[in-house]
């Protein structure tokens, strides 16, 4: 089975400002040689604090943003080789979802030229089809025929996101990557839009890129997990095994900090120490040193390979996993 | 006597389209050394709660019936002098962003320095000494050449601790932190939830946690209060209110974390949207949403009921 999208070494450098106004323009290393690769119908999570490359990541895989070394595949085609046309598909296919519904949703636009808009733009059927579409998505996302002529400010948060989801399922997309979708919404408005995130998904048999920084929602989300750290994924494979059993000390830090609900889950770790650190400055070997509790000589001059583990498919970046409990 | 109580508090907004009542009949105490945990959604009238405590509701904002008694004196009855006194000095606030307290004109030292030498005197390099020693407890890498710095040059996780650096300078008896991490990293987040943790235990202070994170909640606060749309719908000590939720918004909430369900499965849910707060206050704020709620719900707004062993709830269903 091909894979619906996959990175290959992708990089991006941004050029960035650094200590004064007149400090030399320095290069940022925002994504530094990340792989992955995504199946028709998964849901492949990332997590990771904020700046480590997440939303980059995601504006690379669309072709939002160019690379800055590597290749992006869709479909088994690089998409620096596409054609206009064959592009043109490939952004119809490839939806993405935002954390903040309202910088994404044109204010001055009604929601049913919203929803419509897409279907213009990439030419898909007549006015009566598109209206007849248009009646359907919103039914689907659980908002009603009277709110059709409304502008996005007259809807709360948990509704913009519907729209938004609707306008993404518009086009009939493969694959929806969606950025920390549920982040900004209240608490009793983010189970909701999972559940029709899911639901969509299931529906459709949609492949899914789901960002957040919520470990709590990317377990109940993913099928697979990864973990990036400074511009890198440090940790990747089944969600199960990578919360369960994490191979990378970083994993282990962030899930020792989520706090808990149940007395049970909860872990009296110590909070993981220190800061994390600038990516104009990264530290030498593995990134995640100075912070490291299991860190050793080599791990200063050494940058581990993100490779198997102990069981198959699960990939950390780390020297000395074995230190782990198991 | 308690640290904090406060009773019957309202804050309305009069505006063009009719009277918000953001807080509507609050009653809340602190004691010395324990956390508070005012959880709820946004909009809820978690922030306008602590500005009434404060007394800088913003304009057309009006406490309009209750008190506050800080120490046993109702703080809504003390002239502006006096409170200005008491006002950062007795009881201080976090912010959830750094940036809308530190100025970025001015360093980091000559703030945590300023509260020093206007509450208590000190001269400038006393002050600056203070300082210092107060960044580094806060942990703050070499604080003394931090004392230079201006708010920019910090990451997020530090300006918040400069922020809870300058709330604490002067030993204030009571905190109030307006979700303080929420901008922060799981793992910076817990640090600085460490932090003021340890803080109190040295201080005794008490500590008025407003958060949406239920997790949080759990792990930190001895009471929780549960607000929505400016009422306190359920309070209890924290282990109790989790073990034993009473209110359907309590039930609700809980249900629906992503953390209780299985991987997959559909979450439970509270239907409808977060209310606007407009209109009369006859009936339960939650009604609109309640999976329980019938026509009696609409009629009456429900008095606070006592569960037994400090657990509050306003329901009119939870009576049995
Ligand atoms: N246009 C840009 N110019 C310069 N630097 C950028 C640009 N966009 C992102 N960066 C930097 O690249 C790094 C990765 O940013 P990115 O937005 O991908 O992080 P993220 O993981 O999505 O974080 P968050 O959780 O806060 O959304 C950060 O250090 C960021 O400051
Ligand atoms: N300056 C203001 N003018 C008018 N309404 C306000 C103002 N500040 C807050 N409100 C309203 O008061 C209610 C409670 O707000 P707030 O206490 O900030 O909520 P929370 O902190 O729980 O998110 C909300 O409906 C909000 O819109
Ligand atoms: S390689 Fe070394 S420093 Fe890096 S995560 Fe593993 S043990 Fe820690
Ligand atoms: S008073 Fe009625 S509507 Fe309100 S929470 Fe109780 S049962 Fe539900
Ligand atoms: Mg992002
Ligand atoms: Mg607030």
């Amino acid at each position: 089975m091909t894979d619906l999208l996959r990175a290959e070494g992708v990089e991006k450098q941004f050029a960035a400002r650094g200590g004064g106004m007149f400090a030399p323009h320095q290069r940022l290393m925002a994504v530094a040689g990340v792989d992955l690769e995504l199946n028709p119908g998964e849901t492949l999570g990332i997590a990771g604090e904020s700046g480590c490359g997440k939303s980059t990541v995601a504006r690379l895989l669309t072709g939002l943003i160019p690379l800055s070394g590597g290749r992006v595949t869709y479909q088994g085609r690089d998409l620096a080789a596409l054609s206009r046309a064959e592009m043109a598909l490939f952004r119809r296919e490839v939806q993405m979802i935002f954390q903040d519904p309202f910088s994404s949703l044109n204010p001055r636009m009604r929601v049913s030229e919203i929803l419509a808009e897409p279907m213009v733009i990439h030419g898909i059927g007549t006015e009566a089809q598109r209206r007849d579409r248009v009646d359907f998505l919103m039914n689907r996302v659980g908002l009603l025929p009277e709110q059709l002529s409304r502008f996005p400010h007259e809807f709360s948060g948990g509704q913009r996101q519907r729209i938004g989801i609707a306008r993404a399922l518009a086009v009939s997309p493969k694959l929806i990557i969606a950025d920390e979708p549920v982040s900004a919404l209240d608490l009793s408005i983010q189970a909701q839009i999972i559940n029709l995130l899911q639901e969509v998904k299931r529906e459709l048999g949609l492949g899914f890129l789901f960002i957040t920084h919520d470990l709590s929602v990317l377990r109940h989300v993913s099928d697979r997990i990864a973990i990036m750290y400074l511009g890198r994924i440090v940790e990747s494979g089944s969600a199960e095994e990578v919360l369960e059993h994490p191979r990378h000390p970083y994993t282990e830090a962030l899930l020792a900090a989520i706090p808990s609900v149940d007395p049970k889950k909860r872990r009296k770790h110590a909070a993981p120490k220190g800061e994390i650190p600038s990516p104009l400055a990264p530290p030498s070997g593995c990134p995640f040193h100075p912070r490291c509790p299991y860190a050793e000589e080599r791990c200063r001059v050494e940058r581990p390979d993100l490779v198997e583990k102990d069981r198959p498919g699960h990939r950390a970046a780390c020297h000395f996993s074995e230190k782990l409990p198991r | 006597m308690a640290l904090l109580e406060i009773k019957g508090l309202s804050t309305h907004f009069s505006l063009p389209r009719g009277i918000l009542k953001a807080v509507e009949r609050v009653d809340l105490t602190v004691e010395r050394g324990e956390t508070l945990a005012l959880v709820g959604e946004s909009g809820s009238g978690k922030s306008i709660t602590a500005a009434s405590i404060m007394r800088l509701v913003p304009p057309p904002g009006r406490i309009v019936s209750g008190s506050i008694l800080f120490e046993g004196v109702d703080l809504l009855q003390l002239s502006e002098d006096k409170m200005r006194e008491i006002r950062g000095n007795r009881i201080a606030m976090i912010f959830q962003d750094p940036m809308t307290s530190l100025n970025p004109v001015f360093t980091i030292g000559e703030q945590v320095a300023e509260g020093l030498r206007i509450h208590r005197g000190l001269n400038r390099a006393q002050a600056e000494e203070a300082a210092a020693e107060i960044l580094a407890q806060v942990g703050i890498p070499a604080p003394r050449e931090r004392l230079k710095d201006y708010p920019h040059q910090m990451s997020g996780g530090q300006r918040q601790r400069v922020m809870i650096a300058m709330a604490l300078a002067l030993r204030p008896e009571l905190v109030i932190a307006d979700e303080p991490t929420t901008a922060l990293d799981v793992t910076i987040q817990a640090q600085i939830l460490e932090l003021l943790d340890r803080l109190k235990e040295e201080t005794r202070m008490g500590l008025i946690l407003i958060t949406h994170n239920l997790g949080i909640v759990a792990e930190r606060a001895h009471r929780t209060a549960i607000m929505y749309a400016g009422s306190i719908m359920e309070s209890a000590p924290t282990e109790e209110l989790f073990a034993n939720p009473l209110h359907p918004y309590t039930k609700g909430l809980l249900a629906s974390l992503p953390e209780n369900a299985k991987p997959g499965q559909e979450l439970a849910t509270i239907s409808g949207n977060v209310p606007v707060l407009y209109g009369g206050t006859a009936g339960c704020p939650f009604r609109d949403r309640c999976p329980i709620g019938d026509a009696g719900c609409a009629a009456t707004y429900p008095e606070m009921h006592d569960a037994g062993g400090g657990h509050l709830v306003r329901c009119l269903k939870a009576h049995d």
